[in-house]
């Protein structure tokens, strides 16, 4: 696979996604701003909003014209207009944006480290008790949709214990700064990042698990052990980095299902991220503003992943001297 | 085959409480009307009963038997779930055996377009495409499959050209046979492993997706849904009601998933040679 064909495939994924995202509305019954913007925004619109928004997406056009229309506002970035927070959609999810990231990244690097350490402890004592009880508890849980491991340790922690807050992303008219502030977030955020992590980190667990498991079977583990390596540096220097391949992809992908249960966990926790803004633009039928956010969460996801097909190809010389 | 799969995966601990899990949830789905005396519509007379012998999770918000919601959702997602993976696989075979076997610039077109699914995430344009049009239990299997089968595409193709160049696929082409026959007779046969590993592979995500549509509050909403009692349940944090309303939910949720993902794990491991239990006797030497 060479770096052209990806890169095609992104382009043709991009492509389909935003036919979908235009055709939509577009198909649903009724004259198209109705459908754009829902019934409610409708009657909330005023009519001099309503024909400035029908020029401005060339709703009164054929087709064509509309989605070459809908294309080139696409360019500037001008997703719409969302009528429930009385500003444009792309305001209102730049806002959120830094929220989620701020779950999902930690997220990202807590779950790979715990996720690679654990495989590589199980899978090099492969079939001994410590193996099994990790290979158990992490298949438990898998399990868990992401939604209700939050739920779970909102129950735990906030409801029954009150250790943690119950919502939100900082306590709200508190008044801190500085350092009682940063501490304010990251009180908030402990229990939405810990369920990201709880309900992801498997994956990564059992992918370093079984890579290992196959790297213990090459030459070079037995010249190690021959060398009288110490265990620990078989295990790391040895099988480990050579099991990192696959588990650096794998994070690219994982980076899709974090930023994808993100968005449930959000909702779970009334986190002010990008699915907490997601759900309510769901309630409200902010049809623009829901699709403004979907668009922009698979922009970021073909990126992420796009870059993790580079990185990967840099990685591993392999792939691109193989053709 | 050569490898007695069923046997690999009958003596796999994962396996058995797969099966089992799976057994219990297929029983209430099955017997849900001997199981309970309510239908999930019922009203029973009082709201938030805790539990009883009457009503033995209690009863909602609006007064319904919790424990008939419970065991009709068994229902619906085994229904979506085997029915979309159903779908899907077969979506799978169509197009992954097609490009395998014709092979050239169908094979690279079909390849193309299987690669550019992969990579968008179904469950983004699901949410996008079911705000729309509040699908019902058809339609939210028909939009599940759209989305899903991609993975298993690249899964059924590359195992395909492997089969293809089996001798006895040139035999049988040489005695004149066509495609479909060639499909049909030796390739789908030998497939079937590998088929059964992407179907449950399927029913996981396409519950999965279920249930989180179902708690985004997207999909129908006349559906009994573990996933809707779940966004329903919590919004009543504050009460007592979350522990036999929104736990039993979510842990039958949670068992589906699991038990699936266990019958999935044991299956792969029966059938990739490389994680068979043949350990080497210097690790088990050391440990």
């Amino acid at each position: 696979m060479t770096k052209k064909f990806r890169a095609v495939d992104y382009i043709a994924a991009f492509i389909i996604i935003l036919s979908i995202n235009f055709a939509l509305p577009r198909l649903m019954p009724g004259d198209p701003i109705n459908a754009i913007y829902g019934d409610e925004a409708n009657i909330a619109m005023t009519p001099e909003l309503k024909s400035k928004l029908i020029k401005r997406f060339a709703l009164d056009q054929p087709l064509h014209r509309q989605f070459l229309t809908y294309l080139s506002r696409l360019c500037v970035f001008d997703l719409g207009y969302s009528y429930y927070y009385k500003t444009p959609v792309i305001d209102v999810i730049i806002g959120s944006l830094p929220w989620t990231l701020l779950l999902v990244i930690p997220a990202l690097f807590i779950s790979s480290v715990l996720g690679f350490i654990l495989g590589v402890e199980s899978g090099y004592r492969r079939g001994s008790p410590i193996d099994k009880i990790l290979l158990s508890t992490l298949m438990l849980f898998q399990g868990f949709p992401d939604f209700f491991a939050g739920i779970l340790l909102l129950l735990l922690f906030s409801v029954t214990l009150s250790i943690m807050p119950l919502s939100g992303a900082h306590t709200t008219y508190s008044g801190l700064s500085g350092f009682s502030l940063v501490i304010d977030i990251v009180h908030h955020m402990a229990l939405p990042c810990m369920a990201l992590v709880l309900a992801r980190f498997s994956s990564i667990y059992l992918l370093t698990r079984n890579s290992v498991i196959s790297t213990l079977k090459e030459a070079f583990i037995l010249t190690a052990r021959a060398k009288g390596c110490f265990e620990r540096a078989i295990m790391y220097r040895h099988a480990g980095r050579n099991s990192l391949l696959p588990v650096v992809t794998a994070t690219g992908l994982q980076l899709t299902h974090l930023i994808t249960g993100a968005l449930f966990i959000e909702i779970v926790f009334a986190y002010p991220g990008v699915g907490g803004l997601l759900y309510n633009s769901l309630m409200t039928r902010d049809y623009p503003l829901m699709q403004g956010i979907l668009l922009i969460i698979t922009i970021i996801v073909l990126t992420v992943n796009f870059l993790a097909d580079l990185l990967y190809q840099k990685l591993d010389p392999r792939i691109s001297h193989a053709h | 085959m050569h490898i007695d799969y069923w046997r690999s995966v009958r003596q796999n601990n994962f396996a058995k409480i797969g099966f089992s899990l799976i057994a219990i949830i297929l029983f209430a789905a099955i017997a849900s009307p001997l199981i309970t005396q309510y239908q999930p519509a019922d009203y029973t007379g009082n709201i938030f009963i805790s539990p009883s012998w009457k009503n033995i999770l209690g009863t909602n918000d609006v007064g319904q038997d919790i424990f008939s919601h419970l065991v009709y959702g068994a229902r619906t997602s085994l229904i979506i779930g085997c029915s979309t993976a159903l779908l899907s696989t077969l979506i799978s075979l169509f197009i992954g055996g097609l490009a395998a076997l014709l092979g050239g610039i169908y094979d690279r077109l079909l390849l193309r377009f299987v690669d550019a699914m992969i990579i968008i995430p179904p469950i983004i344009v699901i949410i996008l495409v079911s705000s729309y049009i509040k699908p019902g239990l058809v339609i939210l299997i028909l939009l599940l499959s759209a989305f899903i089968w991609p993975g298993g595409a690249r899964v059924v193709r590359a195992q395909t050209l492997m089969l293809k160049e089996k001798t006895h696929v040139p035999a049988s082409r040489a005695f004149g046979s066509g495609f479909i026959h060639i499909l049909v007779r030796h390739i789908i046969p030998e497939l079937g492993p590998i088929l059964i590993v992407i179907m449950i592979q399927d029913i996981r995500r396409a519950v999965f997706m279920e249930a989180g549509l179902s708690f985004l509050g997207i999909s129908d909403p006349s559906m009994i849904s573990w996933g809707k009692m779940i966004q329903h349940a919590s919004k009543f944090y504050y009460l007592d009601v979350w522990m036999w309303w929104l736990i039993p939910a979510g842990l039958a949720l949670t068992f589906v998933v699991l038990g699936f993902a266990l019958i999935g794990f044991s299956l792969e491991s029966a059938l990739d040679p490389r994680l068979k239990d043949e350990q080497s006797q210097l690790f088990k030497k050391r440990y």
